[in-house]
């Protein structure tokens, strides 16, 4: 089944209808706000354990995440071709939203171990910009896709609000990936 | 209406991490939290001559190079630790009468274990490349601290000369917010050193021009 982001919303114009659910805007909004806190108070109040398990195969945690946060870099960059695909900005096929779909799943999981690691082994720290910034949007981050998520269960949204949010999540990714795999790539060499 | 398919994905992310983090508790239960639990209780030579035999030469990660400089918990003093091909020099300095330079190696799995004169001892973890971790043992007390990894121009900075036929040796140590803590011993006497300019390493000891260097093993 292939969903058309568009359709729901303009054969629907119903202004009067979005005053009643405000909840379809706010509980997304408050679940997304108390993912990204929760992640930071727990990455900031526990101890960082400085190791956790590791992959075979790769020379260090460092190799192993910033691999799989290129992976997951790349699953999003599949995400935005395959989000203007379905809004018609680029020529796309059929499956275009299976694909959207899937490579968001796809990413989403890659980088929940990437996370995991970070919280568990390293915690939300400030001691430097690229820190900082890393620690700030990697909580923002899952805050913002399940915000997405949430909104996703509905098909009655505004037509801009998807590409907001969804934009938002990527470009919040993006910044997370250039502070962390590209630093390590630059500082280490592109090892495995 | 409402679509099942995102609310499962977010659900199946928090599986995989919750297990993963149940993994992680799991396993390291047994890993080593403190890094001086296994300090050997006899007392340490003064200084090893000869290093104990070097590391295999074919190895496979050794800890990565790096500069760390950061505070001891009880703020009493100041601890950098260079590392550089798996060899680490850290120099311990209160800022006015004691200090204390060591060298030693680093394991592939970021144990550090420093001697320095006098029985001094450094041991700590390198944690991910990011701090390190440990405790000084200096004139029978101990100073646990944390050093977080320090770009140019804060560091481990050194100069050592001869001005007026007495042998000046200089350590600094500069913090990420650009304070300094430094010694400056005089033919072995201790002092709180003058001001470093941690861009250049100029510094004037005893109005004579010297250059500090960052120090490395």
């Amino acid at each position: 089944m292939t969903v058309d982001p568009n359709a729901a919303t303009r054969g629907f114009p119903e202004p009067a209808r979005r005053g009643p659910h405000p909840a379809r805007y706010l509980v997304p909004a408050l679940v997304g706000g108390a993912v990204a806190v929760g992640l930071g108070v727990y990455g900031k109040a526990h101890d960082p354990a400085g190791t956790a398990f590791d992959l075979a195969g790769f020379s260090s945690t460092g190799a192993v995440k910033a691999w799989l946060a290129s992976a997951a870099m790349f699953f999003a960059l599949v995400q935005l071709v395959s989000a203007l695909m379905l809004y018609g900005k680029l020529p796309g096929p059929v499956w275009s939203a299976a694909l959207h779909r899937w490579s968001g799943r796809a990413a989403f999981l890659i980088a929940v171990p990437v996370a995991v690691h970070c919280l568990y082994a390293l915690g939300y720290q400030t001691y430097e910009t690229r820190v900082m910034w890393h620690s700030v949007l990697g909580c923002f981050f899952f805050g913002a896709f399940s915000a997405k998520m949430l909104l996703l269960r509905w098909e009655r949204l505004p037509g801009w609000l998807l590409p907001i949010v969804g934009g938002l999540v990527f470009a919040v990714l993006t910044v997370i990936w250039l502070t962390s795999a590209l630093w390590f790539f630059r500082t280490f060499g592109v090892t495995t | 209406m409402k679509r099942p398919g995102p609310l499962l994905t977010l659900l199946a992310g928090l599986v995989l991490g919750l297990s993963l983090l149940t993994i992680d508790a799991t396993t390291s239960t047994t890993a080593p939290t403190s890094p001086y639990r296994d300090r050997s209780p006899s007392p340490a030579p003064l200084r090893s001559t000869v290093s104990p035999a070097p590391a295999p030469a074919a190895t496979p990660s050794r800890p990565p190079d790096g500069d760390y400089a950061g505070r001891t918990d009880d703020d009493a003093a100041a601890v950098a630790v260079s590392v550089r091909g798996g060899r680490a020099i850290a120099y311990f300095c209160d800022g006015r009468t004691q200090e204390s330079w060591l060298k030693g190696d680093v394991n592939a799995d970021g144990a550090l274990r420093l001697t320095g004169p006098h029985g001094t001892r450094l041991t700590g973890t390198l944690r991910d490349g990011a701090r390190i971790e440990g405790a000084v043992g200096v004139g029978g007390e101990r100073h646990a601290f944390t050093a977080d990894r320090a770009e140019k121009p804060s560091g481990l900075w050194r100069a050592t000369a001869t001005v007026r036929s007495a042998k000046i040796d200089g350590g600094w140590i500069v913090l990420r917010d650009g304070s300094q803590v430094g010694v400056l011993t005089r033919d072995g006497e201790p002092s709180p050193a003058p001001r470093v300019d941690p861009r250049t390493g100029a510094v004037t000891v005893d109005g004579q021009h010297l250059t500090a260097r960052p120090a490395t093993p």
